[in-house]
């Protein structure tokens, strides 16, 4: 690299710029305020995208767990039961028992061969809490809040049919509202209501 | 010609000679990622980042040569005023593409769920309502709603249905409870309506049961409309 005076640079270097200098530096700083638009155009758009990402595996949490709940048969109803409290976290993990004996109490009783389908997943978007509708009124949880980053409503319709010895078929429509909480990265349900 | 980092000369290689190229490239490949890179953008693509790496390569060469590049070249403004051209055109090129691909789509699922999921319940809530008094209102403030060919199907089951309730004399209501949407595109949606509804006959005390329902919505034009309605839990 040769390291000779420039007489070009020392006659620039006087502070004036000729009007394609300053051309180019209005193109420089055009395409400064396009880096920063591009750069805010992809983050929003890739936040949008994990949003969604993380609302479809909000939904297959729900669906998971739902599944679980309407499947229970007599012979399994122990480990369902488990596997439903080890996906559940807040108030619903403290008051398991009394929210979900209802239910394990009448597949004992019936000693039914359940199956069950869930027929309608989505993430809740609108809500009316009709006045007096304390079933329906959402927990105010404040210990969650301190283990979980975000709660989604996850809306579940299902349909279960148990067949029983010398009965008919009983068809069980649920539909419920799963607040789905993310603890530590792992999805868990931290309440359960049921629409009636 | 001095080429110190913080130099005069050294800014000037650094923005023209390095930046420049590298900021176009990357313009052309975030247009590629935002079009999801179709044939003819790959086949563009690549001819211009060829034309771009051949001019850093010449201008290198030159460089060795003459001791001057085109950042630092005082008697060559106007091709500079060219690099910087192309790079700021890549870049608006980008933004725009960018802003068309992922902006503009992003805003209008947001804005198609808000509008969805009220049409939605509005239609739910007229379909499961039903005074023998006014036995077409809810009817008609539905297929409001709807588009002709939903119009029509529904038009026939409300009938059949409206006979039997006006036959019992029957009267039913309801109010979304929760909604929310099951799968959305630019064009079709599906939205799951859970309605509480409540069931009048003269003499017994009112009926209150849980009414979940599906709402197919179709985009005519800038408007949603409803193209069916079944409930969700049928068996």
């Amino acid at each position: 690299m040769p390291d000779e005076p420039d007489n070009e640079t020392v006659r620039r270097a006087d502070g004036v710029f000729s009007a394609l200098g300053i051309g180019a530096a209005v193109l420089g700083a055009v395409a400064l305020v396009a880096v920063v638009l591009a750069a805010l155009i992809w983050t929003g758009h890739r936040s949008d995208v994990e949003e969604r990402a993380y609302q479809t595996t909000v939904l297959q949490a729900a669906a998971k767990w739902t599944d679980v709940l309407i499947n229970m048969n007599s012979g399994t109803v122990a480990q369902s039961m488990q596997t439903l409290h080890d996906g559940t976290v807040g108030q619903l993990n403290a008051n398991f028992e009394q929210a979900v004996e209802p239910f394990s109490q009448v597949v004992q009783k019936l000693q039914s061969q359940t199956v069950g389908q869930v027929e309608s997943v989505s993430i809740e978007a609108l809500h009316h809490s009709a006045p007096g509708d304390a079933g329906l009124a959402k927990p105010q949880q404040p210990e969650l809040a301190t283990v979980s980053t975000r709660t989604d409503t996850a809306l579940v319709v299902a349909t279960s049919v148990s067949q029983n010895a010398g009965a008919n078929p009983l068809t069980v429509h649920w539909t419920l509202r799963l607040g789905i909480s993310d603890v530590d990265g792992k999805l868990l349900v931290s309440s359960l209501e049921t629409i009636r | 010609m001095r080429l110190g980092l913080f130099s005069r000369n050294g800014l000037r290689v650094l923005a023209i000679d390095l930046l420049a190229p590298i900021a176009a490239i990357a313009a052309l490949v975030y247009v590629g990622i935002a079009l999801t890179w179709p044939l003819w953008w790959v086949s563009v693509c690549s001819v211009l980042c060829l034309l771009i790496v051949q001019g850093v390569v010449v201008n290198g060469v030159l460089f060795r040569r003459d001791g001057v590049t085109v950042g630092t070249d005082d008697d060559g403004p106007g091709l500079r005023l060219a690099v910087v051209g192309v790079a700021a055109a890549a870049l608006v090129a980008a933004v725009v593409v960018g802003y068309l691909n992922w902006t503009v789509p992003d805003r209008a699922v947001d804005r198609d769920s808000e509008q969805d999921r009220g049409i939605a319940s509005s239609a739910a809530e007229a379909s499961a309502t039903f005074s023998p008094q006014s036995p077409t209102a809810s009817r008609d403030r539905v297929v409001a709603l709807m588009t002709p060919r939903g119009a029509d199907g529904y038009r026939n089951e409300f009938d059949s249905m409206a006979k039997d309730l006006a036959s019992k004399n029957l009267s039913v209501s309801a109010s979304t409870v929760s909604a929310g949407v099951e799968a959305i595109g630019p064009t079709d949606a599906v939205v799951a309506v859970i309605m509480r509804g409540t069931q009048n006959a003269p003499g017994k005390p009112p009926v209150v049961v849980a009414l979940p329902l599906r709402v197919a919505l179709t985009k005519d034009g800038d408007r949603w409309l409803v193209d069916g309605l079944s409930p969700i839990n049928s068996r």
